[in-house]
């Protein structure tokens, strides 16, 4: 182990010069890099070596291009600042983005995306086998549906679209549907996560499976089990194959923290509020079902 | 070993920058809250070590021109996120610059199938060279340190730097193991450094 330690210490200076092979290794020594302060100093001097490196070969560039940086800059807006550095994922819950809770109606469109989603899938899917895998799925994805407390949630991505989920707490088990979601090279792929909520035990992350391929914007449902009750719902880009830990900076975070069971009374309130809202429009007819 | 002095500034090569003029950290402390105008002249400041370095790693001017434009663009976009005490605003830029250009060689690599070209021997060839950016001082320095390297240092981190090469590329181009070519290019770093200095 420590002669794997000092072979992984040895590799500060080919890190610093981009000379890593892309993937495991790279991934290895970053994560190494996390815990290994002294390799991060010799890191950070070498990275000011190799820039001495680049003014030797400095060379002018075309004067068009100072043109083409200004009037592109001027037009591009700047990335928010990180509020917390190097956050670990501990520290998102507090930073958690306002949750939008649809209404009924929005269920029962989701309820029918979903549907038209696995029958897609389940036309895309010449074999079988297949088929009676995209049926299991499609079984349990309808009887996460039909449970009596299924509700859904969504979320903003960051870099670009909507991630939809559809849950039930009482048979613990959600769906997953990504849409306009920016498509990713075959190295990578789209990881959910489920997280405890913090004051219970170590608030404990665990893997909720793989997204699959982004095909035309959309990912077919993902069904996973396991879900804990306020759990938040996480997703990252990882290395094909996902990993058992998230390794890069979360492009969603989404609370699925039940109000049903945390407050009746604001729930109530809430229904009441819906009701209310409907009345005035005096549009809607049959929606306000109770249950 | 470490006989930093406080004095002496972390990047030995930078020139000090011109009277009036603000050194490349706290022109990116600026571009971070969108001053153009500091923009601007951090482009001035390290557009030719940005340009010059993604060129000599692709070598097609064009291409090199298509890279350094979106380096310069990431760099006003993320200049919110630049961490001081992650190393200097000019070590920050050229890190990009260098990563972009070198991500771009290895996905043409891999697109195309293709073996890269071995010309590592012709460096320095470059003509356009901004001997405005180096002062003959600082050059002659890097030169030197650069000089105190041994034949295999200076070839292996060549070969990493200028071109793009990993350091298994390396290994296989130069005939020797992997764990060699790991420590040349470290011992050649270090030796770099404690020769200019950085701190």
């Amino acid at each position: 182990m420590p002669l794997w330690r000092r072979d992984l210490h040895a590799l500060t200076g080919a890190y610093a010069l981009d000379a890593l092979d892309e993937g495991a290794e790279t991934r290895r020594f970053t994560r190494h890099l996390r815990r290994c302060r002294t390799c991060r100093d010799e890191v950070r001097r070498f990275r000011e070596v190799a820039t001495s490196l680049a003014f030797e070969v400095a060379a002018l560039p075309p004067p068009e291009l100072r043109e083409r940086v200004m009037a592109a800059a001027a037009r591009t807006r700047q990335l928010p600042p990180e509020v917390a550095r190097e956050r670990r994922f501990r520290f998102w819950l507090p930073t958690l983005p306002t949750t939008i809770w649809l209404p009924r109606l929005a269920l029962a469109t989701t309820a029918v995306a979903v549907a038209a989603v696995v029958v897609l899938s389940v036309i895309l899917s010449g074999t079988s086998q297949r088929l009676n895998s995209a049926r299991t799925q499609s079984q349990a994805i309808a009887a996460v549906l039909a449970a009596p407390d299924a509700r859904t949630a969504n979320g903003k991505v960051t870099g670009g679209g909507v991630v939809t989920v559809l849950l039930s707490a009482e048979k613990r088990e959600l769906v997953v549907t990504g849409t306009k979601l920016a498509a990713l090279p075959a190295d990578k792929t789209y990881q959910i996560w489920l997280i405890g909520p913090s004051l219970v035990q170590k608030s404990v992350i665990r893997s909720a499976g793989l997204l699959p391929p982004v095909v035309g914007g959309l990912t077919s449902p993902t069904l996973a089990s396991g879900l804990v009750s306020g759990d938040i719902l996480a997703m990252t880009v990882e290395p094909a194959g996902g990993t058992s830990q998230p390794t890069t900076t979360p492009i969603l975070e989404l609370s699925l923290a039940s109000k049903t069971t945390k407050a009746t009374k604001a729930t109530k309130a809430d229904k009441k509020n819906q009701a209310d809202k409907k009345d005035k429009k005096a549009t809607s007819k049959g929606h306000t079902s109770t249950t | 070993m470490d006989q930093t002095d406080p004095d002496t500034p972390g990047l030995a090569p930078v020139p000090p920058p011109a009277p009036g003029e603000r050194d490349p950290d706290q022109l990116l402390r600026l571009v971070a809250v969108g001053d153009q105008q500091a923009f601007e002249h951090l482009y001035r400041q390290l557009s030719p070590p940005v340009y010059g370095v993604i060129r000599r790693v692709l070598r097609d001017p064009a291409q090199s021109e298509e890279v350094a434009q979106e380096v310069l663009l990431e760099v006003w976009r993320t200049a919110t996120r630049f961490d001081p005490a992650l190393g200097s605003a000019t070590a920050w830029v050229l890190t990009i610059a260098h990563r972009r250009a070198v991500d771009r060689v290895r996905a043409e690599v891999a697109a195309a199938g293709r073996e890269q070209k071995t010309d590592w021997a012709s460096s320095g060839t470059e003509d356009d060279v901004a001997d405005l950016v180096l002062t003959s001082l600082d050059r002659e320095r890097v030169q030197r340190c650069v000089g105190g390297l041994t034949d295999a240092q200076r070839e292996s981190i060549t070969l990493a730097y200028y071109s793009g090469y990993t350091y298994r590329q390396v290994s296989a181009l130069v005939g020797a193991t992997l764990s060699a070519i790991k420590s040349r290019i470290r011992d050649g770093l270090i030796s770099m450094r404690d020769c200019l200095g950085v701190s």
